[in-house]
């Protein structure tokens, strides 16, 4: 498969890189006919042989230096620039010591060949997957369109009226439970956005960004929880996940308090268990408490569908996830 | 480990030897296919259809042929009277049957420009109602995929071998089960490709992955009304086959029609998904097995009733499907067997056989099945199966003599290694709460085509350069299961030399002699007794040669160590590089040249078969399904282990695919549609899932076989996949009536049986 003519730019500071995406967005439109950003290019050159993405020009921040540090906070939180590698933070000791949530969730992603050309920037804003789409466009031509290909419907849940593709990503659940923030830059100016806040349970406009819009930063604030993630795939090694758990807990033992339970690949957006987490933190991480707690997420996977597996099935490996990662914290220090 | 019946006096044969093409493939340096690029060679793409039936109503190339860049651009009336499979045109004209069928092909100069092209060509079509499940394809007023075939059946054969109803009457009990296999995908790890040189006319050249030029040449000069010779087939090295290039396919058609009007050569390669489209592998499979048995634990008869999801076409496929109910016979003194398969058309890919011919399915069910009548006699499996096995000497019920056979060794062997008297309904859950399992299976296989094919020969040809330097020519390829090492051991041990010295030159029509191919695991015993019957006719003249010099009868020398020695005076000898060189520089001025050939010597079937039992103990977790291949012990009869590395390789790579197929491998489909046509959706284990092997080859020495060995293709995969199937049924305490035993089906058995466990008894169904 060919990828579709494009140009590609490649600005030399983040103050260049914003301003060629004004001037490329300027006139409005869809970001993705214009101009896509390319960091590692694992996800975009892949989308761009399916003919997803068809820019006219890619804007690769490999240049930017801004998004390529690590800055230590004085309370021992990370400010983690974008276009930071997935390998180099996987090696880097810090999050390692710091944040095991984080580190489970950089070495689950894909394969050590993807890791190497990936980056953080990436894997958070990683498009959403379904396999109703995810082929060539001649695969394509082989069924009615969606709304991944501008058409007002959606082949996992005939009746809806939005794209019910999954996040697939790795680090956003263990972002999410770390209570980390996002710099996000325009020409126009910068704003932080909690992660929690970023994404939106719409395949086709999954993350909250605009068309001139770049994620520059990914903060980690610094902890003392205890926090991990898992992830379950049919295939040990390389593979996306059926479901994924990020949590984090304070507190010793069965003690739990200012618990986050994140589950991803899901959905279109990681899901925060919000009862589940009121019960653990009422009752402790005791087994029976655990049990109380997966009865009462049901409510909140929202409609779990058939894309890449049986609707019970990912309902029962979601609840698998929770009890497991919910044990496994209980016997953290 | 090498179990041996009798040793003979061999020099390079059962040395553990790595395969002589190895540092060339692990380097880069192997040539495939698509690494052919002949001057002015074109891009070949293919339009395929789109919808799953339709009538092509307007099919308009004029703007693609206008296109700069674009050569040729063909349709159906340009493959008017080829014929990929029997009712399979190559290009289809008028009414396409499955998403993927070829509509139309162009060469042009670079791919950019044909894949322009193919935009540029305007298709519409008419919709017709469609069926894409057996179940659809076979109520009665459904759509009809092929108008020849009313009621959307293509062929109903059965084979039956003794009196059936007479065996089913007169046993104590009779066992039914439902079984189904999913449609796989072979997943080589080189694509379809093909080049194509057709700019004379009364010379066609063909480089593609093939297990056999013979038969790719007589399908093309039938094609092309050419005589034989006309059409040169080269296949290079070759990326895996497992059943899947046994035939000429549309899209090598596609190439030669197309270099054919460009007057250019032209190179057609599948891409990701399309690979999917183009393969040709097992449906869905659906069978009722039923199993005739008495208290005592004796087997009577098997009945199989098959029902096989052909595709949009599908014809082949019954045909094929005799192996598939013999290979049943081969392993059990049975009074009778029947085997019925319905093929039955629908609105997918065509289908054919896959890795482990469709046997992996049969085995699985009838593993299972085996499992479940043992345990409701409250026999020990293996006991049960040693009851019924069949021994050396065994004449079988289509005829078949079994001059060799270690199958109850092999039993014995995993029983007794795998500690089976230990564990098996004695596995207790581990720590962490998942279930035990310990299965058996057992399988047998035919070496050799004959049968399917009129004649099963294989010819050789071995050179013996003036230096001593030895070159074997062969049309057997090599598709990954190293047979060109197999076939230089084979001639290095006749002729007294080593491997390394001999040189293997394959699969050029033009220049090697007529081989049926890599099929039915002829190889060893076809074609190594051809190499070996070659390097016995070299080796004949170069002694000739030596006994004059060394002034003795030919009967006392022996050809060892890259010497010739007197046999009864070892110190009189002379080295085998200066016997081949007195022989050209001799008067005579001979160089020397082999000739052999084999056929089978029997009038049916073949002569020789593999036997095989294999022990799998897995472990189920109940709360996610996954399954966890611990361990699988293998015995396998080979005859003999001409290399035992390689033979281990192969038993390595088949117990991986069985897993595989038994338990991850499943093109989903949806609506006439795959939908994980990639190796990221297809859940094609890796190497992390492969379970510890331990290996025993009992060697039994055919007297058929070359130095007696038959064969290792295809026997351990049948075998593992009984084994694997049983070890999760025991772990589950129940009838797993589906393979992929995917991880979701495994969870819901569990859950379903967790809830009722399996205690049913004779005639009891499973449910689908």
């Amino acid at each position: 498969m060919l990828l579709p003519e494009h140009t590609l730019l490649k600005p030399v500071s983040l103050d260049q890189c914003l301003i060629m995406l004004r001037d490329l967005t300027a006139g409005g439109g869809e970001r993705l006919e214009k101009a896509q950003l390319i960091a590692g290019g694992t996800d975009v050159i892949f989308n761009m042989r399916l003919k997803f993405f068809q820019p006219e020009h890619l804007v690769s921040v490999r240049r930017v230096p801004e998004l390529q540090r690590i800055e230590e906070l004085d309370d021992g939180g990370l400010r983690i620039g974008a276009a930071c590698r997935l390998v180099d933070l996987a090696d880097d000791p810090r999050i390692q010591s710091r944040f095991p949530a984080f580190k489970q969730a950089l070495d689950a992603v894909a394969s050590a060949q993807v890791r190497n050309m990936g980056t953080l920037g990436g894997n958070v804003c990683l498009e959403t997957r379904c396999w109703f789409t995810n082929n060539s466009e001649e695969w394509r031509q082989g069924r009615q369109g969606c709304f991944k290909t501008d058409c007002e419907h959606c082949h996992v849940i005939p009746s809806s009226t939005h794209c019910h593709a999954i996040n697939n990503a790795d680090t956003p659940p263990a972002l999410m439970a770390l209570d980390a923030m996002l710099t996000v830059q325009s020409a126009r100016g910068s704003r932080e956005v909690p992660i929690a806040e970023f994404y939106r349970p719409d395949g086709m406009d999954h993350m909250d960004l605009q068309p001139d819009e770049l994620l520059t930063h990914i903060t980690v604030p610094a902890t003392r929880d205890r926090n991990l993630f898992m992830k379950y795939t049919p295939r040990k090694g390389m593979d996306f996940s059926l479901g994924a758990i990020a949590v984090r807990c304070g507190g010793q033992g069965e003690r739990a308090e200012n618990i986050r339970i994140v589950l991803g690949s899901i959905s279109s957006a990681p899901i925060v268990l919000v009862e589940p987490a009121r019960v653990i933190e009422a009752d402790g991480l005791g087994d029976a408490s655990i049990e109380q707690a997966i009865e009462q997420m049901r409510d909140e996977l929202g409609e779990v569908t058939n894309l890449y597996g049986r609707a019970t099935y990912k309902k029962q490996i979601a609840k698998t996830l929770v009890r497991r990662a919910l044990v496994k914290i209980r016997e953290r220090v | 480990m090498v179990v041996k019946r009798a040793d003979i006096d061999l020099s390079v044969i059962g040395q553990r030897r790595p395969r002589l093409d190895g540092p060339e493939k692990v380097s880069g340096r192997a040539q495939f296919t698509a690494d052919i690029n002949l001057p002015g060679m074109l891009v070949g793409k293919i339009l395929r259809s789109r919808h799953k039936h339709a009538r092509i109503t307007k099919l308009d190339t004029s703007k693609a042929e206008a296109l700069p860049g674009v050569r040729a651009v063909i349709t159906a009336p340009d493959a008017k009277g080829i014929w990929a499979t029997q009712n399979e045109p190559a290009i289809c004209g008028e009414v396409t049957r499955y998403i993927g069928e070829e509509l139309a092909a162009v060469a042009a100069i670079d791919e950019a420009t044909a894949v322009r092209a193919l935009e540029l060509i305007d298709v519409e079509y008419e919709i017709l109602p469609s069926v894409t499940t057996i179940r659809e394809a076979l109520k009665p007023d459904a759509p009809q995929v092929d108008p020849g075939a009313p009621g959307n059946i293509v062929s109903d054969n059965t084979d039956t071998y003794g009196d059936v109803e007479d065996a089913f009457a007169k046993a104590d009990l009779v066992f039914e089960d439902k079984f189904v296999s999913r449609p796989t995908h072979n997943l080589f790890a080189e694509f379809h490709a093909c080049v194509a040189d057709f700019t004379r006319p009364d010379k066609l050249e063909i480089w593609t992955p093939t297990q056999s030029s013979y038969l790719f040449q007589h399908s093309f000069a039938r094609a092309f009304k050419l005589s034989v010779n006309q059409v040169r087939i080269v296949h290079l090295h070759t990326g895996g086959a497992f059943s899947g290039r046994g035939s000429v396919r549309p899209h090598h058609y596609i190439a030669a029609l197309l270099s054919r009007k460009a007057r250019r050569p032209v190179k057609v390669a599948a891409s990701g998904d399309e690979e999917f489209l183009v393969c040709r592998t097992l449906g869905d499979n659906q069978y009722v097995l039923r199993t005739a048995v008495d208290r005592d634990g004796r087997v009577r008869a098997i009945d199989v009733n098959a029902t096989l999801d052909g595709g949009g076409q599908g014809h082949a496929l019954g045909y094929f499907g005799w192996m598939v109910g013999l290979c049943m016979t081969w392993i059990m003194d049975l009074d009778a067997i029947r085997f019925r398969r319905q093929v039955v058309l629908t609105n997918q890919r065509p289908n054919y056989l896959g890795h482990g011919g469709m046997m992996i399915g049969t085995n699985a069910g009838l593993m299972q099945q085996l499992l479940r009548i043992a345990k409701y006699l409250g026999r020990d499996p293996i006991d049960m199966l040693l009851q019924n096995a069949i021994e050396e000497g065994h004449h079988g019920m289509s005829g078949e003599h079994f001059a060799s056979c270690g199958l109850k060794e092999c039993i014995e062997t995993v029983r007794d290694a795998s500690g089976w008297n230990d564990k098996y309904g004695k596995l207790t859950p581990t720590p962490d709460g998942k279930l035990r399992g310990i299965g058996v299976g057992i399988g047998s296989m035919a070496a050799g085509a004959r049968g399917a094919f009129k004649h099963d020969t294989s010819a050789a040809m071995v050179k013996v350069g003036e230096d001593g330097l030895v070159t074997v020519f062969t049309g057997i390829p090599d598709m990954g299961q190293g047979t060109h090492t197999t076939m230089a051991i084979i001639a290095a041990e006749v002729l007294g030399i080593k491997a390394t010295d001999i040189h293997v030159v394959a699969g050029d029509t033009d220049i090697t002699p007529v081989d049926v191919g890599a099929f039915a695991q002829r190889g060893t015993i076809m074609t190594g007794n051809a190499v070996k019957n070659a390097a016995q006719d070299a080796r004949d003249q170069l002694a000739t040669n030596a006994a004059a010099a060394l002034e003795v009868d030919v009967e006392q020398l022996v050809f060892r160590n890259g010497e010739i020695f007197v046999k009864d005076n070892p110190e009189q000898r002379l080295p085998f590089s200066k016997v081949s060189f007195g022989s050209l520089h001799s008067k005579e001025g001979r160089f020397v040249m082999g000739r052999g050939f084999y056929t089978t010597p029997v009038d049916y079937g073949t002569a020789a078969w593999s036997f095989g039992a294999q022990v799998a103990e897995v472990e189920v977790d109940p709360e996610t399904g996954d399954v966890d291949l611990v361990k699988v012990w293998v015995a396998h009869d080979c005859g003999r282990a001409i290399n035992p590395l390689a033979v281990e390789g192969q038993i390595d790579g088949q117990v991986f695919s069985a897993m595989s197929q038994v338990l991850f491998e499943e093109c989903v489909t949806d609506d006439g549609q795959y939908l994980n046509p990639s190796r990221l959706e297809y859940k094609m284990p890796r190497a992390y899932e492969m379970p510890e092997v331990e290996y025993f080859l009992i060697e039994t020495n055919d007297p058929y076989g070359p130095f007696g060995a038959k064969e290792v293709g295809e026997g351990p995969i049948v075998v593992a996949g009984g084994a694997i199937a049983a070890a999760v049924s025991d772990a589950l305490g129940g009838f797993l009536p589906e393979i992929p035993m995917t991880s979701y089906k495994v969870w819901r058995e569990c859950t379903r049986l967790s809830k009722s466990p399996d205690r049913s008894g004779p005639e009891a169904q499973s449910e689908l």
